[in-house]
């Protein structure tokens, strides 16, 4: 009996969230979510697709034709040239994007490569299309880069796909253009696929300004690249559940039969949002970068001021901060918990009613950690962090 | 409330783009059909400004009643916001005063409902009409494809005899449309022979695809770094129009 599902766990962070719920005054930083609502321009074109009677029916299943069009112009700004008929799917949000490749491209008992610490939901994703998630450990000396030799190392008869965020979910920070393109040589060399989610792409702050490099925009990788792309955080849309992939159209037309299988097709509500997004949001995914960029600056100082307990890289985009607890002979009860990080989250949300996520939650690589989401509105942002500070002012850690 | 600012808003912005329209007297090469119009346009343009002519084009998805104007005034668009509209509408009267206005417009026509070509056509004066392609997309707020097809069929009529139609002869029902038409036709295609621009080969390479082109028995290769059949049309669309004379 579920056999399918005894091995995947309920998100760490959705259990931080159920936790979180006893204390009625919790500050959640956990969940991944924006602190803005959808724009509105989005939200009239929907009113608009209701008034003109167009959201009731199935679309098409890879998506609505305009919105693939307005995916590929999207696209063709970033330098990635890809066709909206043969192309581009649109997706139930990139989970189920990522979820209808990892079926197409893999055998039960196949494995897949995940950099750690990355974004929690891809081991279950793999665990339940019966695959192995390999984790390979980033150096956080290094701001979390990739280390080719590990990959390699990594790589059995058996290995797939290596599979990154980038940039990179806790950490907020991004890979290189150089470590990219080593990562597509091994994967030339190894015969894998590179699954690529960029769901905080839209975000770069300061001092960067160059847009972030994706290995989507090689020819030549085109065969080898399936990217991932969610209108969730760009866009504030984390509630419409609508995203897109794309790669060559020999792997397409694979994929498309699972997306057909799982989902018919995205929402085609959602599908209208996200063409509103793409004809008229651009200036609000600016704007929202520009409040991320400076909660980001917030955040950092605030961290500075407990330096000695906590140290961290400082985030390069998405809206996270990945700080390590550097102290770590702290008395906090919780015995029944292995991990420290669950049990300093736990301790954190009892004694202050902050919610944070272990570090655990990403990997093993990712223990000693705690990721805080500074996307959130700003007061209460200020609140959570001037609790967390006093809390440890009283217990004498910094 | 609502319908009635947009009313007002109509007409304020058509009869300002009339009178810039009147004083600056540009070119105007219209892109019209269901699908592709925003690859043939961009196709359109680049080959304008590889011949070093000054051109303008809408920008994003402003091809209908409120949208054209504004591309064509180059202002940008308040979208459903009453106080978002206060810049536009100050902006569009400033247009009438511009000094510098392009000699061509390459403008998209979003037909989506019945009349909207007839509304278009009462703002607009193009040199050349291109219908990219005719199908069941924006077919929803018109009773069936017949009535759809109605709005090309005036544009057909309507059209002067001194001015060029761009047909895409793969479509039975726009070959049709020469037929009804005083104006000079130039086709293009791929699958009908008669054409006199067509598609005569794509091949895929990892770069993008090469598409040859034959035109009046000779053939030329091009290559495009980008995928997908619509951008092969887009070129042999914007050879058509490039060859015109305007």
């Amino acid at each position: 009996m579920f056999d399918r599902t005894k091995n995947l766990r309920l998100s760490v962070i959705k259990q931080m969230e159920i936790m979180a719920t006893q204390f009625p005054d919790t500050i959640s930083l956990a969940q991944g979510v924006p602190g803005f609502d959808t724009p509105e321009c989005i939200k009239r074109r929907v009113e608009k697709a209701l008034q003109e009677k167009v959201v009731a029916k199935y679309s098409l299943s890879p998506g609505i034709p305009e919105l693939r069009e307005l995916i590929e112009i999207k696209l063709a700004r970033d330098n990635m040239f890809y066709d909206w008929e043969k192309e581009i799917i649109v997706t139930a949000g990139s989970i189920e994007g990522i979820t209808a490749t990892i079926l197409t491209i893999t055998n039960p008992g196949d494995e897949i490569i995940v950099p750690d610490p990355t974004y929690t939901s891809y081991r279950e994703v793999i665990l339940l299309s019966g695959c192995q998630p390999v984790f390979v450990s980033l150096n956080e000396q290094k701001g979390w880069a990739f280390e080719l030799k590990k990959f390699e190392e990594a790589i059995t008869s058996r290995t797939k796909a290596i599979f990154y965020c980038n940039p990179n979910n806790p950490t907020g920070t991004t890979y290189s253009r150089e470590q990219l393109l080593s990562l597509a040589e091994l994967a030339r060399k190894h015969n894998l696929f590179l699954l690529s989610d960029e769901v905080y792409k839209d975000f770069i702050f300061p001092p960067r300004s160059e847009r972030i490099f994706s290995l989507a925009e090689i020819p030549e990788l085109r065969k080898r690249v399936i990217r991932f792309f969610s209108f969730s955080k760009s866009y504030a849309m984390t509630g419409w559940r609508v995203g897109y992939l794309h790669s060559d159209e020999s792997v397409i037309r694979e994929i498309i039969k699972v997306h057909d299988s799982l989902v018919t097709c995205a929402p085609v509500i959602s599908q209208y949002a996200a063409m509103g997004a793409l004809e008229m949001a651009q200036k609000e995914v600016i704007n929202f970068n520009k409040e991320y960029a400076e909660k980001r600056d917030f955040v950092c100082q605030k961290f500075d001021e407990m330096k000695n307990f906590f140290s961290y890289i400082k985030p390069q985009s998405a809206y996270y901060i990945f700080p390590k607890i550097i102290k770590k002979e702290i008395s906090m009860g919780f015995p029944e918990e292995k991990s420290f990080s669950w049990r300093f989250s736990k301790w954190i949300l009892e004694e202050t009613h902050v919610a944070v996520v272990p570090g655990i939650a990403f990997g093993e690589n990712g223990e000693d950690h705690i990721r805080i989401n500074f996307g959130r509105n700003q007061k209460g942002l200020e609140e959570a962090l001037k609790r967390i500070k006093k809390f440890l002012q009283k217990q004498k850690l910094v | 409330m609502k319908f009635f600012f947009k009313i007002i808003l109509k007409y304020y912005l058509k009869y300002i783009t009339k009178t810039v329209l009147f004083l600056h007297q540009p070119k105007i090469v219209a892109v019209c059909g269901s699908i592709n119009k925003t690859f043939v346009r961009d196709e359109i343009v680049r080959n304008f400004k590889k011949e070093k002519k000054s051109i303008r084009a809408n920008p994003k998805n402003f091809n209908t009643e409120i949208g054209l104007p504004l591309a064509i005034l180059n202002v940008s668009s308040g979208y459903n916001s009453y106080r978002g509209w206060i810049s536009p509408i100050i902006e569009a009267l400033k247009a009438v005063f511009q000094k510098k206005f392009p000699k061509y417009l390459v403008l998209e026509f979003g037909i989506s409902q019945k009349g909207d070509m007839k509304y278009l056509l009462s703002i607009v004066s193009p040199k050349i009409f291109v219908i990219t392609d005719i199908t069941q997309r924006y077919v929803e707020l018109f009773s069936g494809m017949d009535e759809l097809f109605e709005e090309y069929e005036y544009l057909a009529e309507k059209i002067s005899k001194n001015d060029w139609l761009v047909l895409n002869y793969d479509n039975i029902k726009i070959r049709e449309l020469a037929k009804r038409t005083l104006a000079k036709v130039v086709s293009f295609g791929e699958q009908n022979f008669s054409s006199e621009w067509r598609i005569a080969k794509i091949e895929k390479n990892p770069q993008g695809q090469k598409v040859s082109i034959s035109y009046q028995g000779k053939e030329k290769k091009y290559q495009l770094n980008r995928f997908g059949k619509h951008h092969a049309f887009a070129l042999v669309a914007s050879l058509a129009v490039k060859n015109i004379r305007i």
